[in-house]
């Protein structure tokens, strides 16, 4: 192939992709300027409202109890020394591996009247059929619970990285001039984490608004619940994507204040004199207080969720792990490492594409591609129906319906929705690849794939081994874009769990769930080992070595 | 002459020139060192005859050949050139043989021919060792027999010697003089060291705020 040739095909595939990507995107928000149908006006005069002001209640409680377990939490981990910290201070993101809509369904089937917290409750204290202790969980604050418990590790990761990276020497001058412990905290730490709290918490408010599963289970009126109504049950997708573009909107505000506060977020020390936060001690009723408040989270948004689903797995004797069963998990596992290997083949390529070619427009390209992390999979869906439709009806002409209802929009769907994730575990791979090493192989005639297959693909192998748990763990837990897109007749465990819980039949969605959680674990796995190491060590006058 | 610079300016921006107005010419077997404060734009004109930086202005050829200019760029693998700079930058990944012999081909020719490489330069003996398992010295070496294995028209060195110790570097430079005058190398070496020029050049290029301000022999 001729040199401008081959440059101009590397140049040109990230801005290929990216099309690609963007297209189910922009035919969603097209629909803004077509017409109106009277559905609409039904929706506008009536549930609208309910929509907005459901999810504006949602995030704003959901904003309000993850900064509380967040921030106590790192704070805690990051600056005392108390009983079980090691344990607690990876322990703390376990609930990342359950979705919200797990938690949903083994809420209810605990809370319930007849659930099993209340059932014990009057064994326990030997009450009437009549009691009931703990209240009614179907409703916007059990969501706002779930949401809470199930995303506050996205505030406690960023949080506790950056309590860890502020300079001993800053705290102690706020002390020297007359700061309490607790101001120390509100008027010198808080401030300055504050962009990589507002990050973490822009992630927490996008999971929320990109929810079916929870609050379908808890009927709750919010966008994903409109859209989904009003595609299935008014038969309208115009409408229902004219919705879906108010939510996008919704979401894309988030998403710019998000990659806003990644940029805002140099205020950690970088001095070379850096000091680590020195630990204090907590001894008796006060280690014990520490303790509980960091176990607690982890008690409501993993242990207890995993205690329900494994009694109702394991303790009834229906015979869960059937033979629906195991196709279901076959199903998902290879829909996912399937989709988690084109992912992360995708984004080597592109990252190499952007590093061999300079491109001047990198950052940008690297944004826009991983947009799609940010788009609630329910959107993602309605827009990848409408333009499989387009091609079978306009580029197949309608011969045969090839593409829609088949595998290809599921896959295409995870590509969009996973791509930031395999994306970011590439860039922070090639930027541990010196330049220099790229030169090397150039001047030694090894240039385009010979240099990717030679040099580049294998010092990445562990960045594409991470992409791909990456990836795989989120595809497992996709619901409304899988719900969706899915083949007829092809269950995943995702779809497998919704339905059974829909049914209301908890202990059948059990097994499946279980699979999910475990799937779920792997980049918790990852992201642990990355916590133990991630700790700076000092020496003995305690800087930074 | 084997190399000619004629009118050569670069740009990173757009706005700052850093390389201005470059001319020289280079015969073959020659030992040219390009000496000069930080910053100068010596490592710039060697990226630029390399082809890893694309000039603004003027024409490089190699054997009367034009190998760049502002309308066409002929690739770096394309130009024959061997490179070593000081990071030694031999791929980790790979062993010492396997790093020597990356540039030509993998059969059992090209495996003896790098080894000779190694033997001339004497680190044969760690032929299955990986980078990290070998001194800083030692790689400096292999990155020199990595560099000589495709036989190339040109050697450029961007300050190859720089991270060495004293005792290291007066070894190193003893024997790569020697290798490069049997071989009759034509040399282009980036440097800031004045003794190190001397010692090895034929004549020396001094540069200032991307000028060349004198030449001498």
């Amino acid at each position: 192939m001729p040199y401008k040739l081959s440059i101009s095909s590397w140049k040109a595939f990230p801005f290929l992709i990216l099309l690609v990507f963007i297209a189910p995107v922009l035919i969603v928000l097209s629909s803004l300027f077509g017409d109106y149908s009277e559905n609409w006006s039904h929706l506008y005069n009536y549930v609208l409202f309910d929509y907005v002001s459901n999810s504006i209640l949602l995030i704003l409680g959901v904003i309000f109890l993850v900064l509380i377990i967040g921030l106590s939490t790192s704070w805690l981990v990051t600056n005392y020394s108390f009983y079980g910290k090691e344990f607690l201070e990876w322990a703390l993101i376990l609930p990342l591996s359950i979705p919200p809509y797990i938690l949903a369904y083994t809420f209810t089937g605990l809370f319930d009247t007849t659930g099993t917290a209340n059932n014990l409750s009057r064994e326990i204290l030997n009450l009437g059929q009549d009691f009931v202790l703990f209240p009614n969980v179907r409703n916007i604050y059990g969501a706002i619970l779930v949401f809470s418990f199930t995303l506050y590790p996205y505030v406690y990761l960023v949080s506790r990285t950056a309590f860890m990276n502020q300079s001993r020497s800053m705290l102690e001058a706020g002390r020297v001039l007359g700061l309490s412990q607790f101001q120390t905290f509100y008027k010198l730490s808080l401030p300055i984490i504050r962009p990589a709290i507002i990050g973490g918490l822009m992630l927490v408010i996008m999971e929320t608004l990109s929810d079916f599963g929870a609050v379908d289970h808890f009927a709750i009126q919010t966008f994903t619940t409109g859209i989904f109504r009003t595609w299935y049950g008014l038969y309208d997708l115009n409408t229902a994507m004219q919705l879906a573009s108010l939510l996008l909107i919704f979401v894309g505000v988030f998403y710019l204040l998000e990659r806003y506060s990644r940029s805002e977020t140099e205020y950690t020390s970088t001095s070379s004199t850096f000091r680590p936060t020195k630990e204090i001690e907590l001894k008796g009723l006060k280690s014990s207080l520490a303790f509980f408040v960091c176990f607690f989270p982890i008690f409501i948004g993993f242990l207890l969720p995993v205690s329900e689903l494994a009694v109702w797995a394991f303790s009834s004797n229906l015979g869960f792990f059937n033979e629906k069963f195991y196709t279901t998990t076959f199903n998902t596992i290879y829909l996912a490492l399937f989709s988690a290997l084109l992912c992360a083949t995708l984004a080597l390529l592109i990252n190499y594409s952007i590093r061999f070619t300079k491109s001047r427009f990198s950052n940008l390209l690297s944004s826009l591609l991983s947009i799609g992390y940010a788009v609630p999979g329910l959107i993602l869906a309605v827009g990848i129906v409408q333009l499989l439709a387009w091609l079978d009806n306009k580029v197949l002409l309608g011969l045969e319906i090839v593409l829609t209802g088949s595998i290809i929009g599921l896959i295409f769907a995870y590509l969009i929705k996973s791509y930031a994730l395999a994306n970011s575990t590439f860039e922070s791979g090639f930027k541990r690849i010196s330049p220099s090493l790229d030169d090397s192989a150039r001047i030694l005639n090894s240039s385009g794939w010979s240099m990717l297959l030679r040099v580049h693909f294998p010092l990445l192998k562990t960045s594409f081994l991470t992409s791909l748990l990456l990836v795989t763990s989120e595809v497992v837990k996709e619901l409304p874009a899988t719900l969706i897109l899915r083949p007829f007749n092809f269950d995943t465990l995702a779809v497998s769990t919704y339905l059974y819980a829909a049914e209301e039949r908890m202990f059948l969605a059990a097994a499946p769930a279980i699979a999910i959680v475990a799937i779920g674990l792997i980049p918790i796995i990852i992201l642990t080992r990355m916590i133990k190491s991630s700790r700076p060590t000092t020496n003995k006058d305690g800087y930074d070595s | 002459m084997i190399l000619e610079i004629n009118n050569l300016q670069h740009s990173y921006d757009g706005t700052t020139q850093s390389i201005k107005n470059v001319n020289f010419k280079v015969r073959s077997g020659e030992f040219i060192s390009i000496l000069g404060h930080s910053g100068c734009g010596k490592s710039t004109l060697l990226r630029l005859i390399a082809g890893l930086e694309e000039q603004t202005e003027g024409t490089i050829k190699i054997n009367g050949e034009i190998i760049s200019d502002d309308k066409f760029q002929t690739p770096t693998e394309k130009r024959g050139l061997g490179l070593v700079v000081q990071e030694k930058a031999l791929f980790p990944h790979l062993s010492v043989l396997k790093n020597t012999s990356f540039g030509i081909k993998n059969n059992a020719a090209g495996r003896s021919k790098a080894m000779d490489l190694l033997d001339l330069f004497e680190v044969s003996h760690l032929s299955s060792k990986y980078p990290n398992e070998i001194s800083g010295g030692e790689q400096q070496r292999v990155a020199l027999a990595r560099a000589l294995a495709p036989e190339p028209r040109i050697l450029l060195l961007d300050e190859p010697f720089n991270a060495l110790d004293e005792d290291l570097k007066n070894n190193l430079h003893n024997e790569t003089k020697k290798i490069i005058e049997e071989k009759n190398l034509t040399v282009l070496m980036v440097s800031h060291d004045k003794n190190e020029a001397i010692f090895f050049s034929d004549r020396q290029i001094i540069m200032e705020n991307g000028r060349i301000i004198e030449e001498i022999d």
